[in-house]
């Protein structure tokens, strides 16, 4: 044990002996046993750590220079794109890294609900992860908000407009929100508060537990195997390989393919179509006159979707609160995965054809709620979003079900050798 | 895979937004293709919007030597012959214009247009611009096909008259190129910027590869 | 556990690793660039601190104008032709009396310490601790000096300076107080903040 020796003497050993720095380090990055057989979807967590990092850094350079009253936003905004040196630069990274935030966090999710990683024993990884999910949502919101332009204002509206329909308390909790009888720049103060200040926080904060507890049990695979079945003399497992060097040196890679288009994106199409940064909200907020067409972010269209497909008063409930609860309800039943689940095998590899084919009905529902969400609603794309917003809810609320009948393949004791 | 897909899921999807209802009101938009390289055209540009647009429409966000600089005059030219109200090159282009008055004389307040080649399409400018009609039953005696019942008069009528076509045109192509560059000033530095960030980390990405792909070799 | 073998070509995967590595510290420096560029004065800031212009014609000999230029008191005073006697009998009493400490542009380092005779133009701080030395003009006894020969005493810690702002020996003030860029629009309009055009 040469290594140990060395590591107890210098300014480390000292450290070392009293906090365990390097211990810490060897089992949460250096030496983390990673699975062998991990593929290119398990990238996107490495590049959400480093987009977290450069929206708090852009953040925290944009805070320095805007200004969060209704009178000073909008002007400030083009302060910071004009008059700062390299404002413009921070300000697209920044909006483009929401963009990219939200894309890399759905292809997450995705890996997640593919190979089963929201199975026993990760299910707490899973809320963790769903709740940083929720929490970027109104992080996104916020955001979206600060600027202050047409779409600002008018998305700051119909949001808080949905807490109105909550029966009995909606309109009360809707003005204690807004803090005013309208949205108005005491409803922009606390939003900023929000944004810059008490969601980073907890985003930060559900992140390091995601982690930690990802480190204590460990990664999944596409396989889904348990390479803690087979371990080596010293209790590590067969089928995993030292973060450094083998995953680091992919994640680095894919973070150069990422930033290739990231920075395409940035440097050549700031405004990413209209879907990084909207047309309308180059004009100042209006409280008087409503854009002819507002859609939200593109990452927020397939719950804008299911909210306009609700049309229909139920129970007693209006369509509007009725809408609501689908939208609410889309982003909360992710949550309930690892309990809706009874399959015996993790990874879609192995499933039947069942989870197969509702996994995939499920990706295409989401991308055309998310398309529907985007254009304006007419009679047939109202339809089309009531029937994919049920294939949506089938793919989780059926699981239980077909994942129980279907028959699965075997899954291999160990991980195949590429 | 999933990523060819969200691509073309994009792209139709903006195809879509684009389709639909006709793209300059009651006609299709002229084509409008910006170059805020061309230097004389936007000098151009900002003449014709300093002599017939700024007594009605600020540049409330943009200062006046930031142009200068941008579009290479010399600040004592630029103050001479450009700024007509004794302001100093760093202010920002306001304009005196009261908005009451504004209201009481035109009908309705005149945007700042600093923004405006961002809210809407430069090619929508452009065919807006040359698409004023007479019409008697507007205050100002004109109508405009893209924006109908508009309460802008038609600045540049008596230039219209005098001018042979393709000269109104050009100058009303290096007016909306002058929109187009203010709206969005640091485009140019942007993209030259960007094609050095961009041929960096081609070369960053292919050394990363070849890392990735050595170590690889071990887990064979 | 997989672990790192010996690999057919060590040097190969050696320099692989180290240039990757290179490459990122370099891409690491450009990304601080635009972070430390931001804090420089915005063109807001820039155009507050412009060079601003002074009709100097209205002051009368002895008297001192106060302008403001980048939240500083910048003196401007129109010497009388006594105190021009004054301030050269006096040079044994200033620490720096040839202005060798660079607290002057090069056209103001000569005996009227400006660019018009019989016209003082400092910037009103003093080179000490930063407060605003006051204006006593008149030569004689004073309460801080017994031989006073005209010019500026700080009230926060007692510093004083001839009237062309040059600090006596043997006060906290270090050094000279300085002269701002200025030049001369025309005769009597003083643009200060600017060097002018050479």
């Amino acid at each position: 044990m040469a290594a140990n020796e060395k590591k107890s003497i210098g300014i480390m050993g000292w450290v070392d002996s009293r906090f365990p720095v390097t211990d810490l380090l060897e089992r949460h990055l250096s030496k983390y046993p990673a699975p062998t057989n991990l593929n290119f979807w398990y990238l996107f967590g490495f590049l959400m750590i480093i987009v977290l990092a450069m929206q708090i850094l852009t953040g925290l350079w944009l805070m320095m220079n805007y200004t969060n009253t209704a009178e000073e936003a909008f002007s400030s905004v083009e302060y910071i794109m004009r008059d700062v040196e390299y404002g413009w630069l921070l300000r697209y990274l920044h909006a483009a890294g929401a963009s990219a935030f939200f894309a890399l966090i759905y292809l997450h999710m995705f890996r997640g609900m593919m190979y089963g990683s929201y199975q026993k024993p990760r299910e707490l990884i899973w809320v963790a992860g769903w709740f940083t999910y929720v929490l970027l949502c109104a992080e996104g919101f916020t955001g979206y908000v600060l600027p202050w332009g047409q779409m600002s204002f008018w998305a700051a509206q119909v949001i808080i407009s949905l807490l109105g329909s909550i029966p009995m308390v909606g309109e009360d909790l809707a003005t204690w929100i807004r803090g005013d009888y309208l949205i108005s720049g005491i409803t922009l103060s606390r939003l900023f508060a929000f944004h810059v200040v008490l969601l980073p926080i907890m985003i930060i904060a559900v992140v390091f537990f995601h982690i930690l507890a990802l480190h204590e049990i460990g990664s999944n695979n596409p396989d889904g195997i348990d390479i803690k079945k087979h371990v080596d003399k010293d209790g590590v497992p067969l089928d995993s390989k030292p973060f450094y060097p083998y995953d680091i040196t992919h994640d680095i890679y894919a973070l150069g393919v990422f930033l290739l288009i990231f920075c395409t994106v940035v440097f050549f199409f700031p405004e990413g179509g209209g879907y990084v940064l909207e047309y309308v909200n180059f004009e100042p907020a209006n409280p008087l006159s409503t854009p002819s067409h507002i859609v939200p972010s593109w990452y927020f269209t397939p719950f804008y979707a299911m909210l306009r497909a609700v049309d229909f008063a139920l129970f007693g409930f209006t369509a509007k609160f009725l809408g609501f609860v689908c939208m609410a309800g889309g982003i909360a039943i992710f949550a309930a995965l690892p309990w809706l689940d009874r399959s015996p095998v993790k990874s879609i590899r192995y499933k039947g054809v069942l989870s197969k084919g509702f996994l995939a009905a499920f990706v295409i529902s989401f991308f055309v709620l998310g398309y529907l969400g985007a254009v304006p609603p007419s009679d047939v794309k109202n339809l089309l979003a009531k029937v994919f917003t049920v294939i949506y809810f089938s793919y989780f609320l059926l699981m239980p079900i077909y994942t129980r009948i279907e028959t699965c393949k075997p899954v291999p004791e160990r991980a195949p050798q590429h | 895979m999933k990523f060819i897909l969200f691509l073309i899921f994009f792209i139709s999807s903006s195809i879509q937004a684009a389709s639909g209802e006709l793209s300059c009101g009651s006609i299709e938009c002229d084509e409008f293709s910006a170059d805020t390289t061309n230097l004389s055209s936007l000098q151009d540009g900002l003449t014709t919007y300093m002599n017939y647009c700024y007594g009605c429409h600020s540049l409330k966000y943009s200062r006046y030597n930031r142009i200068s600089k941008d579009l290479n005059i010399p600040i004592d030219m630029y103050q001479e012959n450009l700024i007509f109200d004794g302001s100093k090159p760093g202010q920002l282009m306001n304009i005196s214009m009261n908005s009451k008055d504004a209201v009481e004389w035109i009908g309705a307040k005149p945007p700042d247009l600093t923004l405006e080649a961002r809210i809407r399409k430069p090619n929508w400018i452009y065919t807006y611009l040359r698409k004023f009609y007479p019409d008697d039953s507007r205050p100002y005696g004109v109508n405009n096909e893209v924006y109908y019942n508009v309460s802008m008069p038609h600045v540049l009528e008596d230039l219209q008259a005098n001018l042979s076509e393709t000269q109104f045109n050009e100058m009303i192509y290096n007016l909306t190129n002058f929109m187009v560059y203010v709206s969005d000033p640091s485009a140019n530095e942007r993209k030259r910027i960007g094609v050095y960030v961009l041929l960096f980390l081609l070369l960053f990405t292919s050394f990363a590869y070849l890392t990735y792909r050595e170590f690889k070799k071990d887990l064979k | 556990m997989v672990q790192p073998s010996s690999p057919p070509n060590p040097g190969r995967r050696k320099f692989l690793t180290n240039f990757t590595g290179f490459l990122g510290a370099i891409g690491a420096f450009f990304v601080a660039i635009p972070f430390l560029s931001a804090f420089k004065p915005s063109a807001r800031a820039e155009a507050a601190g412009a060079p601003v212009q002074v009709d100097i014609s209205s002051i009368n000999p002895g008297e001192m104008m106060i302008v403001e230029w980048r939240g500083k008191p910048v003196f401007v005073v129109k010497l009388e032709s006594s105190a021009v006697k004054l301030i050269s009998q006096n040079l044994d009493r200033l620490a720096d009396p040839e202005m060798e400490s660079p607290a002057q542009p090069e056209y103001a380092k000569n005996e009227i310490r400006s660019r018009k005779e019989g016209l003082a133009i400092i910037t009103g701080v003093c080179t000490h601790l930063g407060c605003s030395p006051k204006y006593y003009p008149n030569a004689g006894s004073t309460d801080f000096d017994p031989d006073w020969q005209g010019g500026f005493f700080c009230p926060c810690h007692g510093s004083k300076f001839d009237l062309l702002g040059r600090v006596y020996a043997g006060v906290p003030a270090p050094t000279n107080m300085e002269v701002p860029p200025h030049y001369f629009a025309k005769d009597n309009i003083l643009i200060i903040g600017s060097d002018g055009v050479a």
